[in-house]
């Protein structure tokens, strides 16, 4: 016998497909949606029906955005010249948290992995050269992760804007964390940090 | 539980749920095992820098109880081939020898020489051997190890290997060659392969893993050994593998 009423089973079912959420959690969540007063589930439903249609792609950086260009690209107080790739929105979002960067982002959406049928055709790197070009970019930072598809992204990229454009092209520093203990580190963050070690005098 | 420890080579990663990963590894003692690192996302210590793509390692794991997925305990990095992230050639390359140790064996199903081979052909390409040479290298001997060894020896009908009886397409139907004059004969879509093409491909299955690097394979050779391993995969894998696109698309 089902003794969930089937609305709250197809609510626990929908919640269930967002990532990180099990049906334990699911149901938790469609419970204490139902507790609370129906004012605060239709202003939550209203948020969910107005969020593909009210927000887009911004046609600069790729940024979800309500607006075209994004709120960043419209800033007239950004450094336009100096543009940040990253791989995804969560990386912008992570980079402007910091407050210490003040230029123009290009979001590629992925990052290159052959493996899952993602090249370079597939995200946002010919928008990211033509965008450079037309722009007159002065300089590039190439932020994407340090694992192997971020790193063989950043080498792709590196390669393609030295050759196809000439904007100076840089790299995130890759080193020890802030706070850690030098003989903690593991030897290949070590060496990354030696390797981009940085001139005092500059 | 009592873990067991092997070197191993990564050849998939995948993020499970905000903190885990589940990773597919090569392992010299086991063959191809998959393996839930928890915690690997967000660890500091444990699997930083370790559960990467091509990392060689020395991994102690438990096996599954009731799953064939095991639970990886520790990762010890022995090299991570820096210079295969560096280059976006030689990065779909050894995209494309993960891609084909994943699809064409099974786990639990051990093959010390296929493991060697892997982490032969990974070195060759960080020391930046041509990656289409050994990726045909490696291919045509892995399928020897896996016990699918196309016969290049001569046609499958009349067993001639002459200039005269050329052209030779090759059929992954018949696992093998067949001759311009007995072409007629049923065999499915076949390739058209030089006889350059076709001794060299035969060299490759003859010599020691050692001596491949002397042989030099000519452009139109290279293209025509990857055209015919491709279409072999697809026959007998029954699906595509992604790396071998975007390999042909710098060649």
């Amino acid at each position: 016998m089902n003794v969930v009423p089937p609305a709250l089973a197809r609510l626990i079912a929908d919640l269930g497909r967002l990532p990180g959420i099990g049906k334990k959690t699911a149901t938790r969540l469609a419970i204490h949606i139902m507790r609370r007063p129906a004012s605060e589930a239709q202003s939550l439903s209203r948020s969910l029906g107005e969020l593909h249609g009210a927000i887009r792609l911004c046609g600069k950086c790729f940024a979800f955005s309500e607006t075209n260009p994004c709120v960043i690209c419209s800033d007239s107080g950004r450094n336009r010249q100096l543009v940040c790739v990253v791989e995804g929105p969560g990386d912008l979002m992570a980079i402007e948290k910091t407050g210490a960067f003040r230029g123009t982002y290009h979001i590629l959406h992925g990052a290159l992995s052959p493996m899952d049928g993602i090249g370079p055709d597939e995200i946002k790197i010919e928008a990211l050269v033509s965008r450079v070009r037309k722009d007159k970019v002065v300089e590039v930072l190439i932020a994407t992760s340090s694992t192997v598809p971020g790193e063989a992204t950043a080498a792709y990229l590196i390669k393609r804007l030295q050759e196809e454009t000439p904007a100076a092209v840089t790299r995130l520093a890759c080193g020890i964390p802030m706070g850690m203990d030098i003989k903690y580190a593991d030897e290949l963050t070590l060496s990354r940090a030696i390797e981009s070690r940085k001139n005092t005098c500059d | 539980m009592l873990l067991k420890q092997a070197p191993a080579v990564i050849v998939q990663v995948k993020d499970h749920g905000d903190s885990d990963k589940i990773v597919t590894l090569y392992t010299l003692d086991e063959g191809k095992i998959s393996a839930i690192a928890k915690g690997a996302k967000r660890s500091k210590k444990r699997f930083v820098n370790k559960l990467e793509l091509f990392s060689l390692l020395n991994v102690s794991y438990a096996p599954g109880r009731t799953t064939s997925l095991a639970r990886l305990d520790q990762a010890e990095l022995i090299t991570n081939y820096p210079s295969l992230h560096q280059n976006y050639g030689q990065y779909v390359a050894a995209s494309l020898l993960c891609e084909l140790v994943l699809f064409w064996t099974r786990e639990h199903d051990r093959e010390d020489e296929l493991f060697q081979l892997l982490t032969w052909a990974l070195e060759g390409l960080a020391m930046g051997v041509t990656s289409a040479q050994l990726i045909i290298f490696f291919h045509v001997k892995m399928l020897e190890i896996l016990g699918f060894r196309p016969l290049l020896n001569g046609c499958g009908n009349c067993g001639t290997l002459a200039p005269q009886a050329a052209p030779y397409r090759f059929s992954p139907m018949r696992n093998g060659l067949i001759c311009g004059q007995c072409e007629h004969a049923p065999s499915g879509p076949g390739l058209e392969v030089s006889m350059q093409t076709i001794q060299l491909l035969r060299k490759v299955q003859e010599l020691d893993i050692c001596k491949l690097p002397r042989l030099h394979f000519s452009k139109a050779a290279i293209l025509e050994s990857i055209a015919l391993l491709k279409r072999y995969d697809s026959h007998l894998l029954q699906r595509e593998l992604q790396s071998w696109n975007y390999l042909q698309q710098l060649l």
